[in-house]
């Protein structure tokens, strides 16, 4: 089957500084794909560039292809709101807009211009259902997305991103600033989610990478080292630097 | 606990004494402009006459009703021309222009909101009241003439305190938008202005304020008529710019001297609102 992105060769770089180097790596329909390595190996930069959202900062170079489909989304004359409609987004803090619940969810379709109360309703209650959030605001759609816990706002987030009916879900970090109690819960949403959409997710947590994906994908130093499926990169790595930071970190 | 020594309380009771001060003038300021008020306000017949439409202190006659009108038209004037512009340039300074030039235009910005409204006045009087006459007709000073000079005058501060509001904006939320498909004016219209808006409007009344309480660029292309302005391209007076007309013509325990006093107060009254409106909007 084809795979649902397809990186080829990617580099990117933040003025001179090289962030990202020659990766290549594609992404099948339907699978949770973790992407794991030290701070500042260029994981959040290769997501950030499945989206082009990498392309907001001033002095980004990107180079190479990636395929969404049959779309190239690197080539200019691709929309790039378009894009982001089909690759979703959920942040490592939860970005929640200062409006009511219902507000949130709502942003994105109301964006794509649909207004009609009953649609909206819809979309709103099957979003918040499908990101685990609906039994918790049912009746409170009104209120301020701000008064929710932060782990509410971060499964809030997920429904926006959800709202607009997405075929990637890219997360970085997404359980980064979250208790151990809406860390496991967002991990349950991702695995109920599995299947549905192709989820790309940067964790620095390995065992919840060991968790909940299918793949994982090991970066350093601006460059892919490995990427196989989870049970083999965490049990027998091929290569020896994947080794070493795994256990680095399991003895630390 | 020790008790602290002298010098360790000098800095708060110098600055409590500061405070103290300022609030003292403050008091004195308002108490002697109502001293100076109360005679006109215990005369026969006083609110009729002040709320009245005809200012003829020879006749006894002071209706405060022109100026009050002049104020508004003038500030408003101001405000409807200066806002949109305001927010235009704050919006560049935000996301169009690079870190250098966003520098180079707030300097100037800085420099023109310390520019001595005289001058203002000055440029108004060879440029805007011309201008009205050319264009609007009628003799060229006032309202509308003094409407386009207080927009310039504010201009420069609308404009810093909205980029200011706009730059406050998270760039999670910004991000958050853009994630979800938001075109940058999507993303300025319905993430960026909703929550800068009570720095928004903050700001706004800074603008507002200064050109309700501006007198001399006011004074220099008005026109000075004390009847009712018959429109916008009518010559007309403020309150602020009768005060200062009349201040010499109406020496102290004159009834016209009490006038001037309740059309100060008058204007410290409506200060006093937009910087509770200002505060209401702001902390929320």
């Amino acid at each position: 089957m084809e795979p649902k992105l397809r990186v080829e060769n990617l580099s990117v770089w933040y003025q001179r500084q090289p962030a990202l180097k020659h990766v290549t790596l594609s992404v099948e329909e339907g699978e949770v794909l973790a992407l794991i390595g030290p701070s500042g190996c260029g994981k959040s930069t290769f997501l950030r560039t499945l989206n082009r959202l990498s392309e907001e900062q001033v002095g980004v170079r990107v180079s190479g292809s990636i395929m969404l489909g049959d779309l190239d989304i690197q080539e200019s004359h691709v929309d790039v709101t378009q894009i982001r409609r089909r690759v979703g987004m959920v942040f490592q803090a939860p970005n929640p807009f200062p409006f009511s619940i219902f507000d949130n969810v709502a942003y994105g379709p109301r964006l794509q211009g649909v207004a009609d109360p009953g649609t909206l309703r819809k979309i709103v209650e099957q979003s918040l259902r499908q990101a685990a959030l609906w039994d918790e605001v049912r009746g409170k759609l009104r209120r301020p997305a701000l008064a929710l816990s932060g782990g509410q706002q971060q499964r809030l987030c997920i429904a926006r991103a959800l709202a607009v009916n997405p075929e990637v879900l890219l997360m970085d970090e997404p359980t980064a600033s979250l208790d151990p109690l809406s860390t496991a819960k967002i991990e349950e949403l991702v695995g109920a989610l599995r299947g549905q959409y192709t989820i790309v997710m940067v964790t620095h947590n390995l065992r919840q990478a060991a968790r909940i994906s299918d793949r994982t994908a090991f970066f350093l130093d601006g460059a892919l080292v490995e990427v196989g499926p989870t049970r083999q990169i965490f049990t027998a790595p091929q290569d020896n630097r994947t080794e070493q930071y795994l256990t680095g970190r399991f003895e630390s | 606990m020790s008790t602290p020594s002298v010098t360790d309380r000098m800095p708060r009771r110098t600055a409590g004494l500061a405070a103290g001060l300022f609030a003292l003038v403050g008091i004195i300021l308002v108490a002697s402009l109502a001293a100076g008020a109360w005679p006109m306000l215990g005369a026969p017949r006083a609110a009729a006459n002040l709320i009245g439409a005809v200012w003829d202190p020879l006749r006894g006659r002071y209706g405060v009703a022109p100026f009050v009108v002049g104020t508004a038209a003038v500030t408003l004037t101001a405000l409807v021309i200066a806002v949109p512009i305001a927010l235009g340039v704050a919006v560049s300074i935000v996301h169009q222009v690079g870190a250098l030039g966003r520098g180079g235009i707030l300097r100037v910005l800085t420099v023109l909101t310390a520019v001595p409204s005289v001058i203002f006045g000055w440029w108004g009087l060879q440029m805007v009241v011309p201008w009205v006459r050319a264009h609007v007709g009628g003799p060229g000073f006032s309202l509308l003439a003094a409407g386009i000079v207080l927009a310039l005058m504010i201009l420069p501060t609308l404009s810093l305190f909205f980029a200011q509001a706009l730059s406050k904006v998270p760039n999670t939320l910004k991000e958050g938008s853009a994630a979800l498909g938001a075109t940058p004016d999507q993303t300025l219209l319905r993430v960026e202005l909703p929550f800068a808006m009570p720095a928004l409007v903050n700001g706004l009344v800074v603008g507002l304020a200064r050109a309700l309480g501006e007198t001399m660029a006011v004074q220099m292309v008005v026109g000075g008529q004390t009847a009712i302005p018959a429109g916008l391209a009518a010559p007309g007076a403020t309150l602020t710019t009768q005060i200062f007309t009349d201040m010499t013509a109406f020496p102290p325990g004159t009834a016209g001297h009490a006038v001037l006093d309740i059309m100060a107060l008058l204007l410290l009254a409506a200060m006093y609102v937009l910087v509770r409106t200002a505060e209401r909007w702001g902390s929320r």
